[in-house]
């Protein structure tokens, strides 16, 4: 198939749900050791007992790129089969995600727009928590190709 | 240029942070000071185990070698770690207390095992907002040809 044929079997309004995810230790330890972020607000409960500033928490909190990670895999596990390409992400975090909390990532096709060289859709990102709470939103864009960028060696 | 060394990184953020710019210090427009790391076939799948990506074509070579990628290729949000991996232990983005606030990236050529990737990060900007101190850092990503691989921007609240 070609990138203009699959990109004509996407259609505006389609939501894709990501898994749900759940915060425990193991999870944020794990996330740390594949980012390399090491920052005590994943970690140390007696440094989370202060203010920052403006900003308290209730404990260690999720690092906000594990969202961010969670969105990108929500977004390619569904474009990759269909042979859409990952081309944007931007989000904005609203709400700390704790221990315990679960986040579910959705992403809503918002838009569809062909240009000079390129076939894309437009995403509209919300994450929400056990409780419904929007904890982070935002937008994305994919391009459906027929030829990944790039040398393929 | 370093092959990513993953056990034997400074896990501990509070070393240094004498030495790292507070928000008053930070310079916008002035280059952070990185250092180009090879991403290895076990570093790109031992990335996506943690963050819990599980599609093969990030650590199975076979399967991969089938799809219209040719082979592995890393999560696009590898990012995450080259922005530890490329920085030092002096670098601002590792001083306890930041708190991310937001962040928007674009990707333009998956990475591969074997890349060797150059950083090149700075504060765009530093404001206060709502009685918050923020930095904005915008980076990008070259490969080892010289083609960017992937760029982005994010907003960190800084420690008062």
């Amino acid at each position: 198939m070609t990138a203009q044929q699959q990109f004509s079997e996407t259609n505006i309004g389609d939501v894709i749900t990501g898994r749900n995810f759940t915060v425990m230790r193991e999870t944020i330890q794990d996330f740390a050791d594949a980012s390399l972020d090491y920052n005590p607000l994943h970690f140390d409960d007696k440094y989370m007992e202060k203010t920052f500033g403006k900003t308290s928490f209730d404990g260690v909190i999720m690092h906000g790129m594990q969202n961010f990670a969670l969105i990108s895999r929500t977004l390619t596990d569904w474009l990759i089969p269909r042979g859409g390409f990952h081309r944007r992400l931007e989000t904005r975090w609203l709400k700390p995600v704790q221990l315990g909390h679960s986040i579910t990532p959705t992403a809503t096709i918002s838009g569809k727009r062909q240009t000079d060289k390129g076939f894309w859709l437009l995403f509209d990102i919300a994450v929400t928590n056990q409780d419904g709470d929007m904890v982070a939103t935002g937008n994305s864009m994919a391009e459906f190709l027929d030829i990944i960028p790039g040398d393929a060696k | 240029m370093t092959t990513l060394d993953l056990d034997n990184f400074e896990t501990d953020f509070w070393k240094d942070v004498d030495k790292r710019k507070t928000w008053d210090e930070i310079i916008p427009g002035e280059l952070r000071d990185t250092t180009p790391v090879t991403l290895t076939k076990e570093v790109i799948a031992r990335y996506a185990r943690g963050v819990g990506e599980d599609n093969p074509i990030y650590f199975d070579e076979g399967y991969a070698k089938t799809t219209p990628y040719g082979g592995i290729i890393a999560p696009p949000s590898i990012h995450i770690l080259l922005m530890f991996a490329c920085t030092t232990t002096e670098d601002w983005m590792r001083t306890p207390g930041t708190i991310n606030a937001g962040q928007n990236w674009s990707y333009h050529i998956p990475i591969r095992p074997g890349d060797t990737i150059t950083m090149r990060g700075t504060a765009l900007d530093r404001f206060i907002k709502k009685d918050r101190l923020f930095a904005v850092h915008e980076n990008t990503f070259t490969n080892q040809h010289g083609q960017v691989v992937c760029t982005g921007r994010g907003q960190t609240i800084r420690p008062a």
